[in-house]
C-alpha cells in the first residue's frame, strides 16, 4: 500500500480538524497506517515559537509538508489539517510530495464568524488577536482542489463520503469489495432500468 | 498496446453522441429540414454513414465499445445486468467493471486531456486526464463527477443526470419540458468545461433522444399524433445544439474536420414484447424448481439454458453455475437446438428472430468466457425480454420504442479516415477518432 498526503486547507474553524479525524477513522478501519498532523498541535510542538507573519506561516507549512512527505513515502497516509493560507506554498508541497490530495474546506466567513466555536473570530474582530486569517490576514482559496467540501451546506457524513469516494476514484485507497453500489443505489438502478424497459 | 505517434497530433476533436438516434431518422430529418445544421455539415462534405453496433444492442454495451474501441469480449460489459460469478444473483456492472483502458486513458498517456459529459456506462466516475461527468445509470451526482471540484458548478446550473421516467411516462408536457431542460444543462456544463479544461477531446452525449423514443416513438411516425410537433421541435433543438457545438469547435480547432456525431444504436417502434425465457421453458430448455419461478436462484439442475435481458442466452454449464449440468461436449448440439427453436418462432405467421449469433463468433478476448453463448437478433417491432415466469411468449408492449442493432449512424468530417468498401460498425468510430488526434488506433 503506497502512502499519500491528504491536505486539508481552509479558514480557521471551517471544520478541517474534525473532518481529518473522521477520515482518519475510516482509513484506520480499512487497515491503513494513518497520521494526522493537526495545525494547532504542530504549533505547540515542532513549530513552537513561530509567529503568524507570512514567512513564519510558510515555514510552518513547509515543516508539516516535510513530515507528510516522509510519512507518505513510507506507506503512511499523512493527513494535514492546517489553515495553509498561501496557494503558492501549498502548490510547493504538492510538487514536493507527489501523491497529494487537496481538500478545500469552504465556509463563508460570515458563517464562521457566527459559528465561532473557539471565540477566536470575536477576539480577532475586536483587535485582540492580530494576523488572523480571514480577518486581517489573507486566505488564498485553491484553484483546483481534488475535493471541495462545503462545510456550511453538507453534513460531516456527506463530506467524509465525498473525500473517501475521491480517494477510491483516484486509486489511492482500495475499494471495499462489493460496495460499488449500495443497496439503495442498486434499487435506484433497478427502477431506472425497469422504467426504460431494460429489465 | 503502446501508442506510437505517427504524425503531429491535431489539436482537438469533438464528439456529440445522440443516444439511440437512427440513421434513417437523421436522413429523413435532414431531408425535411428538421435538422438543418446537421444537414449543412453533411452537405459541406462530411461523411454520413450507417453503422451496426455491439451485441446486444444496448447503450451500456455500445458505449463501452465506443469508449474502449474494443468488443465486449475484451471490455467485459455484456448488458445492464449480469450475474455475480458463480451465482444466480443479479449484478449491475459498473464503470469499474470495464476490463480494458478507455480511449481517454490512452489519450491521457500522451498527456492529452479529455472532457466526457453524460456518456452512459461511466458510473461511478473514475479519473481521466481531464474531466468526466457520468451518464446513465448514474444515481448520485457526488459519485458522478471527476474531479470532484466541479460538483459545485454542476449544482449551480441545476445539473440533472436524467429525467424521472415515472414522472414523465404518461405526461407528455412534463416529458418534453424535462427533455429540453436536460439539453440545457448538458450545454451549460459543456460551456463550463470547454472554458476551464485545456482539452484535446470534448465529448458530450445527449440521452434525451433515447428517452423520447422509448416513451413516444409513435409520435415520430404518426403525423396526426398529438405530440408529433413536439417530437420534431425537440429534434430541432437537438440540431441547433449540434450546430452551436460545431460552430464553436470550428472556431477553436486547428483541424475543424475532427467533428463527430454518432449514435450507439438504432430505434424502431415496438409492437410486441417477447419473453425469451418463456420460449426456453416451453421447449424444455429451462426448468425451475421452488416456489418462485421469477427468481433465477430457483433454476433447476435439469435446466440447460436461461436468458438474460434483453437477448442473451446462457447455457447452464457445469462449473460455471452452481447447479449447472451442461458439459462442453453437449454445448454445440444444445446451441443448435436452441437456435432452431428461436428461428422457428412465429407470431401471426411472422418470423420473430432473424438471426442467432454465437458468442464465440461475435466476441473475442479474455472476457468472452463471461459472455452469453447465444445472442438473438429480432425483427423490428419484437422487443426481447429476459423476464422469468411470464406465462406467454408474446406480451403487450410497455413502451413505444425499442433498440435496433443496425440503423445507427456516424457523421464525420474526417472522410479520409472512413473505411471504404465495407459496412461500418460502431467500433470504426473510436478508431477514426483517435486517428484524428494523430494516434494509432488500438484495434487496427
Amino acid at each position: 500500500m503506497k502512502g499519500f498526503t491528504l491536505w486539508f486547507t481552509g479558514l480557521p474553524s471551517s471544520g478541517k480538524s474534525t473532518l481529518a479525524r473522521r477520515v482518519e477513522q475510516v482509513l484506520l478501519e480499512r487497515g491503513m497506517n494513518v497520521e494526522v498532523l493537526d495545525g494547532d498541535e504542530v504549533r505547540e510542538t515542532f513549530s513552537k515559537g513561530l509567529g503568524f507573519s507570512k514567512e513564519d506561516r510558510d515555514t510552518n507549512i513547509r515543516r508539516i509538508g516535510f513530515v507528510a512527505k516522509l510519512l507518505s513515502r513510507n506507506g503512511t497516509v499523512a493527513i494535514t489539517a492546517a489553515i495553509s493560507p498561501y496557494r503558492e506554498t501549498r502548490d510547493e508541497m504538492r510538487k514536493a510530495i507527489g501523491r497529494f490530495v487537496e481538500v478545500y474546506v469552504q465556509c463563508p466567513i460570515d458563517v464562521l464568524k457566527e459559528r465561532d466555536v473557539k471565540g477566536l473570530y470575536k477576539k480577532a474582530l475586536a483587535g485582540e488577536i492580530k494576523h488572523f486569517t480571514g480577518v486581517d490576514d489573507p486566505y488564498e482559496a485553491p484553484a483546483k482542489p481534488e475535493v471541495l467540501v462545503e462545510s456550511d451546506r453538507e453534513s460531516e457524513e456527506q463530506s467524509v463520503a465525498k473525500i473517501i469516494t475521491t480517494l477510491e476514484t483516484l486509486g489511492y485507497i482500495p475499494r471495499v469489495p462489493g460496495t460499488d453500489y449500495s443497496p439503495a443505489e442498486e434499487e435506484a438502478i433497478k427502477t431506472r432500468l425497469k422504467d426504460l424497459g431494460y429489465i | 498496446m503502446a501508442l506510437k505517434w505517427f504524425q503531429q497530433p491535431s489539436e482537438r476533436a469533438c464528439v456529440v453522441g445522440l443516444d439511440g438516434v437512427p440513421f434513417s431518422m437523421v436522413k429523413r430529418f435532414v431531408a425535411e429540414g428538421v435538422m438543418p445544421r446537421l444537414g449543412a455539415i453533411i452537405a459541406s462534405g462530411a461523411a454520413f454513414r450507417e453503422t451496426t453496433v455491439s451485441l446486444p444492442e444496448i447503450s451500456s454495451v455500445s458505449w463501452s465499445s465506443f469508449m474502449t474501441g474494443k468488443n465486449p469480449g475484451e471490455h467485459g460489459i455484456f448488458g445492464f445486468t449480469d450475474l455475480h460469478p458463480g451465482t444466480y444473483t443479479q449484478s449491475f456492472p459498473s464503470f469499474r467493471d470495464l476490463k480494458c483502458d478507455t480511449i481517454w486513458d490512452r489519450l491521457g498517456e500522451q498527456k492529452m486531456r479529455s472532457v466526457v459529459i453524460n456518456q452512459p456506462a461511466t458510473y461511478p466516475a473514475r479519473p481521466v486526464h481531464g474531466a468526466l461527468v457520468s451518464g446513465f445509470v448514474a444515481v448520485h451526482l457526488d459519485k458522478s463527477v471527476f474531479p470532484a471540484r466541479y460538483l459545485r458548478q454542476l449544482r449551480e446550473i441545476n445539473y440533472e443526470i436524467d429525467l424521472d421516467a415515472e414522472l414523465v411516462r404518461d405526461n407528455p408536457t412534463a416529458l418534453f419540458r424535462a427533455l429540453h431542460e436536460l439539453l440545457r444543462v448538458r450545454e451549460a456544463l459543456m460551456d463550463i468545461l470547454w472554458k476551464e479544461e485545456k482539452w484535446n477531446l470534448m465529448e458530450v452525449v445527449i440521452t434525451g433522444t433515447d428517452r423520447l423514443h422509448h416513451f413516444m416513438m409513435d409520435a415520430y411516425e404518426d403525423t396526426a399524433h398529438p405530440n408529433h410537433k413536439d417530437f420534431l421541435d425537440y429534434y430541432r433543438a437537438v440540431d441547433a445544439f449540434v450546430g452551436r457545438v460545431h460552430d464553436r469547435f470550428v472556431a477553436d480547432a486547428s483541424e475543424p474536420r475532427n467533428f463527430f456525431v454518432l449514435s450507439d444504436h438504432g430505434f424502431c417502434r415496438t409492437h410486441h414484447e417477447v419473453n425469451i425465457n418463456t420460449v426456453l421453458a416451453q421447449h424444455g430448455f429451462l426448468k425451475m424448481s421452488g416456489d418462485d419461478p421469477k427468481r433465477l436462484e430457483n433454476i433447476s439442475e435439469a435446466a440447460v439454458a436461461f436468458g438474460l435481458d434483453p437477448s442473451r442466452i446462457y447455457l447452464h454449464r457445469r462449473g460455471r453455475y452452481p447447479r449447472g449440468g451442461v458439459d462442453d461436449s453437449r454445448a454445440d448440439a444444445l446451441m443448435n437446438e436452441i437456435s432452431e427453436a428461436f428461428l422457428a418462432l412465429r407470431h401471426d405467421g411472422e418470423q420473430i428472430i432473424r438471426k442467432v449469433f454465437r458468442g464465440r463468433d461475435v466476441y473475442s478476448g479474455a472476457a468472452s468466457a463471461n459472455g452469453p453463448d447465444l445472442i438473438l437478433l429480432t425483427k423490428a417491432g419484437f422487443d426481447l425480454k429476459g423476464r422469468l415466469g411470464a406465462p406467454d411468449v408474446i406480451a403487450t408492449r410497455r413502451l413505444q420504442g425499442m433498440h435496433t442493432w443496425d440503423d445507427a449512424f456516424v457523421v464525420t468530417g474526417r472522410t479520409d479516415l472512413v473505411p471504404h468498401g465495407r459496412e461500418l460498425t460502431l467500433l470504426d468510430v473510436p478508431a477514426m477518432l483517435v486517428a484524428s488526434l494523430g494516434l494509432e488506433p488500438a484495434h487496427a
